[in-house]
């Protein structure tokens, strides 16, 4: 090993403690990076592979009910690569051993191979022709309930109950994504995707020779929009319930979002890293070159060119970023495919193939030698051009001025605290700003939370009351409320009428369900921002907020509502106010003005119901033989799954953030205290030796720390709050929206942390000032 | 003489285990220091005479033997002791000054007076080493023997009843070092501050009552000066 070798790695060993420092930054940043980065790419990857490889269509179309003649047609239409058509039917299902009703949607398989969404076998085989019990199962529901082939499971089609032998578990790329209609999050355990053959639920559904969904592939160069107003223009005539392409499948959506967070995370947080680690390189480099000063100059005098010594400096960088990088990658790696599991949890993928690509890695070490460039260049440039002859005569001492912020009563320790803060104010401000930063991240993983636990107040405290939701399979007299009540348990039964329909406004369109609502109803409410009760009024509709941003349309003004199913009305309807909700959109209107609309009597498609709480498994019990009842949703159990998901998510998501904010709120402040005290070490023990106790020279020391922390933590709160406010616009879609709600225990929790993380690397350096050289500062200059 | 000794050592040993080397750098040292005497302690380096100021101004312990700050052994005194001893008792001097450079020279010596007893005002400590019209220069602002001279202003305005020098003009030209050396000599003749002055130029020997000289870690002799000449005499 060279000489020069020797010296850079003992040089290494000597601020091992501030190496490590920085090295657990970099790693942070690099381990967000790989953490999301792969994640995403792995899922971006298996994504395309399975819609590859199960032909995922590129445009859906829902009917009421077509003839398969109209296939043909479609088929034939200019753009149009191939069709296939199929029935989809809500379907209730009872398992035995499980207490709860259970919804979900039975498909039917084609009698030829199918062309689109093949279906991924986990266990067991296809229904076999004309086999009409014979069904395959979800492998989420499968997996939750622990079922195999040979298992089965009672559905009631059409109102006729039937008992279903399970052959199979399957998976398909549209149903990646599952949600049960009117939840907010997948609910394995009671929702559940059958698959039978097609001519059994045709006949059952009196479908036999026509179909109620339709998936196309497009011609090369074919806009899935020409191909949409084509397809609707057809089926149109029979009900059509408005065709859309991949962009709004429900599975592909929630896909979609999800890929934008990972990609925000990929970017956002390795950013803060990088630019903390980078400034912290800068100031232990820049120390480092004050140090060795004179051996600079002493090398260069031997003949060192300056490019020698500026390698040999840059050789210290490197060493903390291929320790850095190997560490994040390592971390990063870990935690990504524990992410990846997660996301395997919620999103229904048959396989994941979780790799980091050479392409993350490269991004890796680039990224982070050129943050760590960045951070030392400066300084070892500078260092290296001064002329040997200056750099070996003694650093002048330092000049300092009075500083604007003191009067003639401070004692002399904090003018010298003060100075010196004021002597940097750049490195003052980046120390601030890496403090603060770390207080901003805590702030945002907390938000998280809230965020969460607001949503679920408001939605399923103040908003929903109903104990359980009855959906029916056709509208129903309101005189079925009667019979409602008189099942056991329920106390207050609500009717409310579901419809599909599009709004319209000038350019704009969006299709969605609007809902007919009781005026004054006690069990469903709409809330403004504020959760305060939004009143129907008499004619006019009420949208979600985000709704009518979407459409740019304000209260007052007049929105063309097209109903989709009944009398197909279209009717300009006025806006009459927002309504605040953080899980999908609709309309709203008083339901007899929507059953005039609809031109039908007092009918109602649903119910809500107040029910005492231990009646409830007769209630369901009950449910389940009421033929007209297409399916039943408890409340509690969307709570507690919407927990029980969620909960798990969000404790490792919060334990990551705090580690990772505590490494940068510990990178910052031991670097700052371990270089002020290595710049000021004589100043220190000189003050020692005139008989400064050891508290009394801790102060000038620790002190300084103490005001950059106390100006951090605020402007950290600050920043997390921007941060909060600009993650939560980003998640704002129609598919779901996060209220903007930092609670005050999630600001006092991250100025906790940051402050602990303070005074526990504040504990360390200070520890050092015992062992302060008395003896040596009476000698030499450093 | 009549004076009370402000320090007496007795047979004050230390050593210093470097790996599997002992260095002794002091080999059973008795020495006393009066009160108003300025004593310079003469000797090459490596004469042990550092090492014996330090132990006397409580910055190092004597391995062996005993040092006496009128009758307080500051050998066997614990390390708080020795904080709340160097604060009440001791003034010193650096040969490199040792200042505040954030402080300007009037809160350098701010700085000590604010955790004395009963000192001095700083500007009246820094007019009589002859800085009274430089009170609010920073160190950067100030020349070499300026320096020196707020180090001893700063050393002196607790009142202390020892002022330890370690080759306080060690880095200064002779005609600034003389300065300085006038500076201590008028505080010693007007506080009467027992006074030790480390030095290996034996031209500063004539301005002390006694002159100590010191050679392999012992006190080889001792010469008595009968007329202490005045530092603006002395040349080298």
């Amino acid at each position: 090993m060279r000489a020069l070798d020797r010296k850079l790695f003992r040089d290494l060993w000597a601020v091992r403690g501030q190496v490590i420092a920085i090295s657990c930054v970099l790693a942070g940043g690099i381990a967000t990076y790989v953490m999301a980065a792969s994640t995403l790419d792995s899922l971006q990857r298996t994504q395309a592979r399975l819609y590859r490889e199960f032909r995922f269509p590129e445009l859906f179309a829902g009917v009421t009910r077509a003839p398969q003649s109209v296939a043909a047609r479609i088929s034939a239409l200019p753009g149009i690569a191939a069709v296939e058509t199929r029935v989809v039917a809500p379907a209730n299902m009872e398992l035995a051993g499980y207490e709860q009703p259970v919804s979900g949607q039975i498909v039917g398989l084609p009698t030829a191979p199918g062309q689109f969404n093949l279906l991924h076998l986990h266990a067991g085989r296809l229904p076999e022709p004309g086999r009409d019990r014979e069904a395959l199962v979800s492998d989420g529901f499968a997996k939750a309930h622990k079922l195999q082939p040979g298992f089965s499971l009672q559905v009631t089609i059409n109102g006729r109950k039937q008992r279903l032998d399970i052959v199979g578990v399957a998976s398909t790329p549209e149903f990646i994504y599952q949600l049960a209609p009117g939840s907010i999050v997948p609910d394995f355990k009671t929702y559940c995707i059958v698959w039978m053959n097609a001519a059994p639920l045709e006949g059952a559904f009196n479908m036999t020779g026509a179909f109620n969904q339709l998936a196309a592939t497009l011609e090369r160069g074919t806009r899935v929009e020409d191909a949409m107003i084509a397809v609707d223009e057809i089926l149109g005539y029979y009900g059509g319930l408005g065709s859309h392409g991949r962009k709004d499948q429900v599975s592909h959506r929630y896909l979609s979002e999800e890929f934008k967070q990972l990609t925000i995370m990929s970017t956002m947080f390795p950013a803060i890293f990088l630019s903390v680690a980078a400034f912290l390189l800068n100031v232990v480099v820049g120390r480092l070159m004050t140090t060795q000063r004179s051996q600079i100059a002493t090398l260069k005098a031997f003949g060192y060119s300056t490019a020698a010594i500026v390698g040999h400096f840059l050789k210290f960088t490197l060493v903390i970023v291929i320790i850095g990088t190997a560490l994040g990658i390592a971390f990063g790696a870990w935690m990504g495919s524990g992410l990846s599991r997660l996301y395997m949890d919620v999103y229904r993928f048959p396989y994941l193939d979780y790799a980091i690509r050479a392409g993350v890695l490269q991004v890796s070490f680039t990224v982070s030698i050129l943050a760590a460039g960045a951070g030392t260049l400066f300084a070892v440039l500078k260092a290296a051009a001064e002329s040997p002859a200056v750099a070996m005569q003694p650093a002048n001492p330092g000049l300092y001025r009075r500083s604007l912020f003191e009067n003639r009563w401070l004692s002399q320790p904090t003018r010298m605290i003060i100075r010196n803060i004021e002597r940097r104010p750049v490195k003052t401000l980046l120390s601030i700003g890496g403090i603060a930063m770390s207080t901003a991240i805590l702030i945002l993983g907390g938000f998280w939370g809230d965020a969460v636990d607001y949503m679920v107040f408001a939605q399923l405290r103040r908003a929903q009351l109903d104990d359980i939701t009855v959906t029916f399979f056709q509208p129903v007299s309101t005189r079925a409320m009667y019979s409602l009540l008189s099942l056991p348990g329920v106390t207050f039964a609500e009717p409310t009428r579901s419809v599909a329909a599009r709004f319209r406004f000038e350019q704009r369109t969006y299709r969605t369900a609007l809902q007919g609502m009781e005026p004054g109803g006690r069990l469903r409410r709409l809330l403004n921002k504020k959760l305060e009760r939004v009143e129907l009024p008499e004619e006019g509709i009420i949208l979600t907020d985000h709704l009518a941003k979407m459409l740019g349309i304000k209260t007052g003004q007049l929105l063309t509502v097209e109903l989709l199913e009944g009398s197909r009305a279209v009717r300009e309807v006025p806006v009459a106010g927002v309504v605040s909700e953080y899980i999908g959109v609709f309309g709203y209107m008083r339901r007899d003005t929507l059953n005039r609309f609809l031109r039908e009597g007092d009918r109602a498609s649903g119910a809500y119901l107040s029910v005492d709480s231990q009646a409830i498994p007769a209630l369901y019990e009950k449910l389940k033989t009421i033929p007209a009842v297409a399916g039943s949703a408890a409340r509690a159990q969307a709570l507690k799954s919407f927990y029980e998901t969620l909960a798990a998510q969000m404790l490792t998501f919060a334990l990551f953030n705090t580690l990772l904010a505590s490494t940068i709120a510990i990178g910052v402040v031991y670097n700052t205290v371990r270089i002020s005290l290595s710049e000021r070490s004589r100043e220190l023990a000189s003050l020692r030796v005139l008989g400064y106790t050891r508290g009394e020279v801790a102060y000038i020391l620790l002190g300084e720390l103490t005001i950059l922390v106390f100006i951090a933590i605020p402007t950290g709160l600050l920043t997390g709050h921007g941060l909060a406010y600009f993650m939560a616009t980003t998640a704002q879609t129609e598919l779901f929206r996060v209220p903007f709600v930092i609670e005050p225990s999630t600001y006092a929790m991250a100025a906790m942390v940051v402050f602990t993380a303070t005074v526990v690397s504040a504990f360390f350096v200070g520890r050092k000032i015992n062992h302060l050289d008395l003896v040596e500062v009476l000698k030499a200059r450093e | 003489m009549t004076a009370e000794a402000v320090f007496s050592a007795n047979a004050v040993t230390k050593f210093y285990d470097m790996g599997e080397v002992r260095v002794h750098a002091l080999r059973g040292v008795d020495l006393e220091l009066y009160s108003g005497e300025m004593m310079v302690l003469l000797g090459p380096s490596g004469s042990g005479k550092s090492t014996l100021l330090n132990i006397l101004g409580g910055l190092d312990r004597a391995s062996d033997g005993t040092v006496l700050y009128r009758g307080f052994d500051i050998t066997r005194a614990k390390d708080k002791e020795l904080t709340q001893y160097r604060r009440s008792h001791v003034g010193f001097v650096f040969q490199f000054y040792n200042l505040i450079p954030s402080l300007t020279a009037m809160e350098n010596v701010a700085a000590v007076t604010e955790i004395a007893k009963n000192p001095m005002k700083p500007a009246d400590a820094l007019d009589l080493v002859g800085l009274g019209d430089r009170l609010h220069h920073f160190p950067s602002q100030l020349s070499g023997g300026q320096q020196q001279r707020v180090a001893i202003a700063r050393a002196i305005a607790k009142r202390p009843s020892v002022l330890l020098c370690d080759e306080p003009t060690g880095a200064l030209d002779s005609e600034t070092g003389i300065v300085v050396l006038e500076a201590i000599d008028k505080v010693n003749r007007e506080l009467g501050a027992a006074t030790a002055v480390i030095t290996h130029n034996a031209d500063i020997a004539g301005m002390a009552d006694r002159v100590v000289h010191m050679s392999n870690g012992n006190v080889s002799h001792v010469d008595r000066n009968a007329n202490r000449r005045n530092p603006k005499d002395l040349h080298w």
